[in-house]
Formats: structure tokens, sequence, C-alpha cells
């Protein structure tokens, strides 16, 4: 969502919705905007003006005084126009009176101050222009206007669709609907005040019959525009779900979580991301009150100390199949070997991300022991030693014939020895692996990936990235293309992979490749563009921020969009 | 295949006219259309909708009708797809049963 950023203040931080930084919510609860300096350093200037030019007749000063003053207001007007058509909240009748008053406003200043110079100064106004005259620029300036005012909005609406990788032209219906269900509910809300329980009974009434998918997406869309509260929340409970993800839960509080965890007793898998609010009591109250729980993944869930975590994996026991945990500091080597003796024998699916209190990662191979075991997800350590070779090898030994996605993303310790001894020695020739993500390993080279893909047949490869994986050449990406992997890929990261050259993308032939990210990949040309549009029909979306050399005559058919490209720029 | 509109049916008995092609554009209705049964011929009763959402419904598969086809880089000549609030949630139903 597309927000400008001289959004006057508007109503309480309940206002605050989308993407605003702490920053931009602080100018504004300061009072500081574009605006106010605007305004400021036009009093100083008339100030100046009036000092400096005492000499100026009054008449010349009051034609100066107007244009500017007109202009400023028309400025506002503009701005004001914009601000409203891009709110997509726009709904809010109070927002537009305000607005509207706001504009009135500017003009009745403009407008008395015309009056209070035109009875200061003599009869002999400047503007002296028929009224009818008047009247005809006054419309033809208004409508060049609002031109200026269109382009700039389909600009930005152009660029707002492509940074959100909106690719289809025509949404469908059910997304425009929930857009606009997300956009209005906390209006709703608000609306009703304390009675708001009767709103939310009937929009559960009428949400009884959409699809589990369509509330997926309503609770990704409430996420979306940081909607999503103990009011909002109530929207999923009480229903058959058993898959529930969340992606910004920081206005939960832990009694939404009580209350989720006692109205949706069928849910098996359970994501919260950015869960800060979680406390002890709530992750217990989870455990205990979902007996189907199942898969749990949790972003920040910082309040959760050491006891909780050994509570928790002690009532999760042989239970728990799948446990991602990511952002938090409380997660400590204790709470690890907890959780894998706990639960060690039935986890089928492990990440750890950023867990700045976790060391000891050589606990993993020896608890893993699940025959079916087939995510992992190591990411982000605090001190890069702690990931080396010899204990993601040692993991690869004891799960790597059953492993369908491997993401070892900035573990900047690995080594080829790592792909040879451990990736090319365990996983089976004919592999499994679904998605292989090795952002950042800049230690790892061409030889030892040329060496692994010329060994092991990736048929089920679909999502691959190396980004910034900084030694790789043109061989590694050519290998990749020559395996099996060629037919299966979907999605591709050779994100600033700067030693590539034109010939690797020569036989970048893929029917099911969807999307690339080629960006900071400094060969990649028009040329480039029109080929890979050319040979891949599936292709609709290329990332290529950074590509200077990608320019506004880069030929791609229609289907193909491209983004980050530097001519688009507004 | 025969080429003749097709006749949506909302509870209130109200019909509105589709072109084929348009209907096609709800999976939902092309299987309907395209199966065996007699709502094969081109009258489709949906029963569950009133007729202000059946309206809309319409409204919408022709707009997704003629704008899907546009290529190209004048997409911003794609009017909005106006729905007023209140339908947005009976109209969400209706969505998530034609699939569009």
């Amino acid at each position: 969502m597309y927000r400008s950023r001289n959004r006057p203040k508007r109503g309480g931080e309940d206002e605050v919705k989308g993407p605003n930084s702490a920053l931009t919510q602080f100018l504004r609860e300061e009072g500081i905007s574009a605006e106010n300096i605007k305004q400021k350093w036009y009093q100083r200037q008339s100030k100046k003006g009036e000092d400096g030019k005492g000499g100026k007749s009054e008449k010349e000063q009051s034609t100066q005084d107007d244009d500017s003053t007109t202009q400023v207001s028309q400025k506002e007007v503009i701005e004001e126009e914009e601000v409203d058509d891009l709110e997509l909240g726009s709904g809010s009748e109070t927002g537009k009176a305000e607005i509207a008053y706001d504009a009135r406003m500017n003009l009745v200043a403009a407008d008395s101050d015309e009056e209070e110079y035109e009875t200061n100064s003599a009869s002999a106004t400047p503007v002296n222009l028929s009224p009818a005259k008047n009247q005809e620029s006054l419309i033809k300036k208004r409508q060049n206007t609002a031109k200026i005012i269109q382009n700039r909005r389909k600009k930005r609406k152009r660029a707002a669709n492509l940074l959100d990788r909106r690719v289809n032209k025509v949404s469908s219906l059910q997304s425009l609907c929930i857009g606009k269900i997300s956009k209005n509910i906390s209006k709703w809300q608000k609306e009703t005040g304390d009675s708001s329980k009767l709103v939310f009974n009937r929009l559960r009434d009428v949400l009884g019959g959409v699809s589990t998918a369509n509330l997926n997406n309503l609770a990704k869309a409430l996420s979306k525009n940081r909607a999503l509260n103990d009011h909002t929340l109530q929207l999923f409970l009480k229903t058959d779900l058993t898959k529930l993800t969340f992606n910004d839960c920081s206005k939960v509080s832990f009694d939404g979580y009580k209350t989720l965890a006692i109205f949706s007793p069928h849910l098996t898998k359970l994501s919260l991301q950015m869960c800060g609010q979680l406390n002890n009591e709530s992750l217990l109250y989870i455990a205990e009150k979902l007996p189907n729980l199942k898969a749990l993944y949790l972003d920040g869930p910082f309040l959760i100390n050491e006891d909780t975590w050994e509570n928790f994996f002690a009532i999760m026991k042989d239970r728990l199949e799948e446990f991602h945990i990511s952002n938090t500091h409380r997660f400590t080597d204790k709470s690890l070997s907890n959780l894998l003796i706990n639960c060690g024998s039935t986890l089928a699916s492990l990440g750890l991300s950023r867990l700045d209190s976790v060391s000891n990662y050589a606990l993993l191979p020896q608890y893993l022991m699940n025959d079916k075991f087939h995510t992992l997800s190591i990411e982000y350590p605090l001190n890069e030693e702690y990931v080396n070779d010899e204990i993601v090898i040692n993991i690869l030994g004891q799960v790597g014939s059953t492993l369908r996605n491997l993401v070892l993303n900035g573990c900047v310790e690995l080594t080829d020895s790592m792909i040879i001894n451990g990736l090319t020695a365990f996983i089976p020739e004919k592999c499994q692996l679904e998605v292989l993500s090795l952002e950042e390993l800049d230690q790892i080279t061409t030889d030892s990936l040329v060496y692994f893909f010329s060994k092991v047949e990736l048929n089920k490869l679909k999502e691959c990235s190396f980004r910034r994986c900084l030694q790789l050449g043109d061989m590694a990406v050519i290998e990749l293309l020559l395996n099996g992997a060629k037919d299966s890929l979907t999605s591709l990261s050779f994100n600033s992979l700067k030693e590539l050259t034109k010939d690797a993308f020569v036989t970048l032939t893929c029917p099911d490749l969807t999307y690339i990210d080629l960006g900071f990949v400094r060969c990649v040309d028009d040329s480039i563009i029109q080929l890979l549009g050319e040979q891949n029909p599936k292709l609709s979306v290329i990332d290529v921020f950074g590509d200077n050399l990608v320019t506004e005559n880069a030929k791609t058919r229609p289907g193909l969009t491209l983004i980050g490209r530097q001519s688009d720029s507004i | 295949m025969s080429q003749d509109p097709v006749i949506l049916v909302s509870n209130d008995n109200k019909e509105y006219e589709i072109p084929r092609s348009a209907a096609m554009v709800s999976p939902t209705l092309k299987a309907i259309i395209e199966g065996s049964f007699k709502e094969s011929k081109g009258r489709i009763e949906l029963k569950e909708f009133g007729s202000h959402i059946l309206e809309k419904v319409v409204e919408y598969l022709n707009y997704n009708y003629k704008y899907s086809g546009v290529e190209g880089d004048d997409d911003e000549d794609i009017p909005e797809f106006e729905i007023p609030t209140e339908m947005s949630l009976e109209l969400l139903l209706a969505a998530d049963y034609l699939n569009i």
C-alpha cells in the first residue's frame, strides 16, 4: 500500500496503518510535516520581502502576495486531493470532511488576504481581468492541474503495483473484496465502539460460508494493513480452520492468543509472526488447549523465558512435528536441547533463525532421528563459527537422505567442504530436494557446486537461491541447468553474482520458471532480458535492481514484468 | 459450442444475461456450462445470491473479460472496480463460490 509521506495527522494512533516507519509516526506526532516547513518558509519569505522591499509600492506587493498565496493554496488542494485518493481507507467521511475543511480554510485565507490588500491598495487593482476571461483561465488551470494529478497518480499506481509484485492487471474479485473488508474493518470497529461485538457477530455470520483459504487470505490482508488485533482476531475464532497464519501479530495481546487457543481447537498448524506480546502463560495455554497442534512457527516471541520453553516442549513431547523459531534472545542452548530431547524423534521440520543465545548447534545431529525429516533451516547464527562445515556435514549425514528443503542462509563459515563432503556425499543421487537456499555463503566456489550438480540429480528442485554467493561463476549456473533441475525450477535467485557473464544465460531455458532475481548481476542487459523472456515461457517477473544496462528499451514479451529498472523510477 | 449468451438467475428470479465468454472467466460457471446437465443450455440458477450481488458479479465478469485481454503498457487505463463497502462481505462469498 502506497502512502504519501506528508500525510497530515488525523485522528489518533489508530490511524497508523500500513508500512509506516517509527520516524514517520514520530514526525506526525510532533506535527512536523513538509507542509509546515513550507508554510514557515513562505512566511519568512514574505516577511523578508516586506523588510527588504519597503520602497515597493503597495500595489505590487499585493499582487505578489496574491500569487504566492493562491499558488500555495492550489498546491495544497492538489496534495490534499491526492492524499485523499491514495488513502485506501478513503471511505472515511470524517477524513474527507476534514480535508475539504482544510482546503476551504486555505482558500478562505487566500480570499480574505485578497480583500484586505484590495481595500488597502487604491482602486486600480491589478487583477483587472474581465470575469469571463478570469473564469476561463481558471477552468484551464483546473484542467491542467487535473491532468498533472492524474498523471502523477498513474505513475504512483504503477510503481506501487510493481513493488507489490502485482503482475495480473485485473485482480480477482476475491482479493478486491478482501481488500475492501480489511480496509474497513477498523472503521466499523471504531464506529460501533462498545457494541463492536455485534459487528463481529454479523461478520462471523456472513464469513461463516467463506472458504478457509479466503479466511487465510483475509488474515494476510489484515496483517499487511497492520489491522490485526484482539478485535479482528475474533473473525478467526470458532471456525474449523486447521491451519492459520498471522503475518503480523504485533497488536495481538496475550489475552488474544488465549482466546484463539480456546476457540479454535482444531488447529494443527499455527504460525504467529512478530508475536512480541506472546507471553509465557499464553504459550503454555496454546500447548494445552490445542490438542492437535503439530506445527508451530514463531517469530519474535521474546517474552518466553527458558523455563517456559522447557515446560512447553515437555507438553509437546512426541507431538511436535514442525517447529520454526526466529528473532528471540531468550531461546537458549538449554531450550534447544529441551526441544531436541523431547521432540527430536518426531520433528520433521526444524527452523532456527537469528537466535542470538544459541551457540551449540552441534546438538542437532545427535537428536534428529525422524526418518521422515524433510526441512532444515539454519539461518544467521550470532557468530559465524557456531555453524561450521563439520556440524552441517554431520546433520546431513543424519537426515540428508530424506531432506526436501535445505536453507542455510547467512551461515558464512560454510565452505566447499560442506558442499562436497556433506551435500554431495549424503544426498542420494536421485534426490528429493525441492528448496535449496545457500544465500550469502561467500566461501563456496564454482568448482564445488559444479561437482555437486554433476553428481546429484535434482529432478524435483523448485526453488534455488545463491544470492550473494559472490564467488560463483558461469559454470555453476550452466551445470545447474544441465542438471535435471532445469525442468522443475520455478524460482531462481542469482542476486549479486558479480562474476556471471552473458554466457551463463544462454542455456537458461526452464519451462516452469516463473521468477528470477538478477539484481546486481552487472552483465545483464536488454538483450539478456529479451532472451530470457523468449526462452522461458512461464517467466512472469524478473528483478533487475542495480542492473544499469537494463534500459527502457528492453523488449519483454507480454506477461513479463521487470522490477527495479532505473528508468521506471518516479 | 454455441456462442449464445448465458443467463444467470438470482434467488428473486431476476435474470442477467452475459456473453458466454465472459461467464467463462469463472471456473465454476465454466464447469457448469461445459457439463452435461441442463444448465449447459445456458440458463444457470444461482439461488444462493440475491439480485444485487448477482448484478455486481455480472458487472465484474464483464469487467474482467474486457480488461484482462488488454496487453501492453496501457494498464493505467483500466478503471478500478468499485465495490460498495456494505456489499463486500456477501460479494466475497459469491466470488469465493464462483472462484473469481
